[in-house]
């Protein structure tokens, strides 16, 4: 019994450890600018040419670059835009959605030193800067329980209902109520 | 077994019952602060297990019915579901299901973010009915004995 109790003791206590050293691993959270809450980087990279430069001025993707985007798997839509940005180049592209704005920020074209690195701007920048304008509602998490997880919150509740029409069903005695 | 009134749970319960559905209708519209339907329909059907508690298991029943219970909890989620087929309906097929800024509420009220009302007003409230009725139910079915099992009527 003792040698039982000591043991469980000393899993607590490397259990307890090892959740300390996990936790203390976790990048910062709610960083709006640590690199995964910003964008992906998708390791696409071409040389910045004087044509391909002039290109992008121009509003127009380059060929080699999007030949590469598109065997990446994210190929660029019809009525994409290019916008300057600071140090590169946005990219945005028209939604399918209707009812939503109409362009979204989608790659960021990004020049270190003499190569352009694409990036992907991640979910979570449109989710923070722009739930409350599209959703009006100021609370982040009611808009993505409601609005933009709205079918998920549907079948949840549907669970729900689900379990108590069991319940009913196997438990109910009928009373005189 | 016979329920047996206790004056101090009497009145303790009698004065928290209030309080309790009050903050969960707080809770409940989730738009500001936190929270949000499944919390508050939770504290709002823990408030009627506080009520069984105190005064007996035939009165709780007769504050909330058999038939208002099997009827709210379906209407949380005809609410809800409603409001996604009202978006079709009332866009004239142009916006997705659940699509809320396709209802015309911006144009009847003047208020720019209607979104948000629906979302908070009917989504949230639909959501809480049927939880609150769903647990009331259960907790009920579960506490209910009937008069041949000895159980009070």
């Amino acid at each position: 019994m003792k040698a039982i109790t000591a043991s469980a003791l000393v899993l607590v206590i490397l259990l307890g450890a090892l959740f300390i050293y996990v936790a203390e691993d976790i990048p910062a959270f709610g960083d709006p600018n640590s690199p995964a809450n910003r964008w992906v980087n998708l390791s696409i990279s071409v040389d910045a040419g004087a044509d391909v430069l002039t290109s992008l001025n121009d509003g127009v993707v380059p060929e080699v670059l999007a030949e590469k985007i598109k065997d990446r798997g994210f190929p660029l839509p019809p009525g994409y835009k290019v916008e300057e940005e600071e140090g590169g180049w946005n990219v945005l592209i028209p939604t399918g959605e209707r009812l939503y704005h109409e362009l979204q920020e989608y790659y960021f074209i990004n020049r270190e030193g003499d190569r352009l690195w694409v990036y992907r701007y991640s979910a979570p920048v449109r989710w923070q800067e722009r739930c409350e304008e599209e959703t009006g509602v100021p609370n982040m998490v009611t808009a993505g329980l409601a609005d933009y997880r709205g079918y998920d919150t549907l079948g949840e509740t549907t669970v729900i209902f689900t379990a108590g029409i069991s319940v009913i069903l196997l438990l109910r005695r009928r009373g005189k109520l | 077994m016979k329920h047996k009134p206790d004056v101090i749970i009497n009145t303790i319960a009698r004065l928290m019952v209030p309080f309790i559905q009050m903050y969960a209708l707080y809770v409940m519209v989730g738009t500001e602060g936190a929270g949000g339907g499944f919390q508050g329909g939770v504290v709002f059907a823990a408030s009627f297990v506080l009520f069984v508690t105190a005064f007996g298991i035939t009165k709780g029943r007769s504050r909330l019915p058999e038939s208002w219970n099997t009827a709210l909890s379906s209407l949380g989620l005809y609410l809800y579901a409603g409001i996604g087929i009202l978006c079709i309906i009332l866009s004239l097929g142009i916006a997705n299901y659940l699509n809320y800024g396709a209802l015309p509420l911006a144009k009847l009220t003047g208020i720019a973010m209607t979104r948000g009302l629906v979302i908070s007003f009917v989504v949230e409230v639909g959501i809480a009915l049927t939880v609150m009725a769903i647990f009331a139910s259960i907790f009920f079915d579960l506490a209910w004995k009937s008069e041949d099992e000895g159980g009070e009527q």
